[in-house]
């Protein structure tokens, strides 16, 4: 059974939107993680920045208008997190819980310079905080150009996957199915699921690698 | 980083991967191998989602690792910290106890093989038959004084045999003086 899609470049916004929901609800390799970090292990804790470093950084933006300023912040609350990891109980997702000590740390800082916080925000915007707003200054032509080149490199990669590969691994990406439901879909173990995924996703970074590079160092 | 670290990675990727995996991929020894790597395919995820890559300029996973390398010398992690402050609360109470117990301990024991003769604990019940600055045997019986001038070569050596016997016995039960006690009771008590 082969799933049909239309430019994996180009999402719809509902299909974002889940996503963004899926991500913010199931939160399974963020709890594994905190545990670890809760028990002394820092690479948990890189992963969990790598992983979130950029949405802070917008939420933060959102307040602060330096981008010099946005990364100390960005830092500070994760430094922050770190320290308080033990008084997350789980109640709410990690990304949540970030997210509050991320806009409590801006306001901080605008209270402290005798600015007074414009935005405002609470657990509901964190749920569906949509990643949108960048720093200010982000959508330089350049930056434009380097986006259109990684979009078109990104549907040819998802293009030349073999059929099996992509099938499973659009069906994860963009309708958030989980492999128990890709298995029963695609009517193949869970395990073959999984590695089909991997390899997409391998296959994917691979033809990406160069340009994702270039965009980290240009 | 071998292709099956690298599939637990991309599980996780998606909150598939079990406890275990996620283990033996902490504990790989290049992470900065693995943290690249889940670095790109967050980079993938945000490009397929949002039509672009995050802000690029946005790494502050070094910056966050200095910082708490900075401030975790004293402490690994959180945890420990909170710990840390909390084991220095219990260090002198536990210190204490363990002293405490160390010298009821010994000090019971000690009581009690010197209580081996003690009329109200060995003979629990039986009325002491001893009066100060009497030995008493534990039959209660006087123990008949010996005198060690003029022993004969055989005698010095039944002494010295008992001597090095007595060490011996005190250096194996040393600290266990209660179980000398609960024999010698069981061994010399009215019922038996």
């Amino acid at each position: 059974m082969v799933a049909h899609y239309g430019n994996p470049g180009t999402p719809s916004m509902t299909v974002e939107t889940e996503r963004h929901k899926e991500e913010n609800n199931e939160s399974q390799t963020d709890l594994q993680l905190v545990r670890k970090v809760r028990h002394g292990d820092r690479s948990a804790f890189d992963l969990l920045v790598v992983k979130y470093q950029s949405r802070v950084a917008s939420i933060i933006s959102r307040y602060v208008y330096d981008s010099q300023e946005v990364m100390d912040l960005t830092q500070e609350t994760f430094v922050k997190a770190y320290r308080a990891i033990e008084r997350f109980r789980g109640d709410s997702a990690f990304y949540t819980w970030l997210y509050r000590i991320a806009v409590n740390t801006a306001k901080n800082f605008l209270e402290s310079r005798g600015r007074r916080p414009q935005g405002s925000a609470d657990a509901v915007e964190a749920e569906n905080f949509d990643d949108g707003s960048r720093l200010r200054d982000n959508a330089s032509p350049e930056k434009l150009l380097q986006r259109d080149q990684l979009q078109e490199a990104l549907r040819v990669a998802i293009a030349n996957l073999p059929e099996e590969l992509r099938s499973a691994f659009l069906l994860r990406e963009y309708d958030g199915l989980s492999y128990d439901d890709i298995a029963g879909i695609l009517e193949c173990p869970i395990g073959t699921v999984r590695s089909r995924i991997f390899r997409a996703r391998d296959a994917v970074d691979r033809h990406l690698g160069p340009l994702l590079n270039d965009s980290r160092t240009s | 980083m071998d292709d099956r670290l690298k599939e637990t990675l991309s599980a996780m990727m998606d909150d598939e991967a079990d406890e275990l995996s996620v283990r033996r991929l902490l504990s790989h020894a290049r992470q900065d191998e693995v943290c690249s790597q889940w670095q790109r395919w967050q980079q993938v995820r945000d490009l397929m989602h949002q039509g672009n890559l995050a802000d690029d300029r946005v790494d502050v996973s070094a910056r966050v690792r200095e910082a708490l390398d900075g401030g975790s010398r004293k402490t690994d992690s959180p945890v420990a910290a909170q710990r840390g402050g909390r084991d220095r609360n219990w260090h002198w109470p536990a210190v204490a106890m363990v002293t405490l117990a160390l010298v009821v301990g010994f000090g019971a024991g000690a009581g009690w093989e010197s209580a081996d003769s003690s009329p109200e604990v060995a003979n629990a019940g039986i009325p002491a038959e001893s009066s100060e600055g009497q030995d008493v045997s534990s039959s209660g019986e006087p123990v008949q004084e010996v005198a060690l001038q003029g022993l004969d070569d055989e005698q010095w050596e039944q002494v010295s045999r008992y001597l090095l016997e007595h060490a011996q016995h005190n250096s194996v039960g040393a600290g266990r003086g209660s179980v000398g006690y609960a024999r010698l009771v069981s061994a010399s008590g009215p019922a038996y």
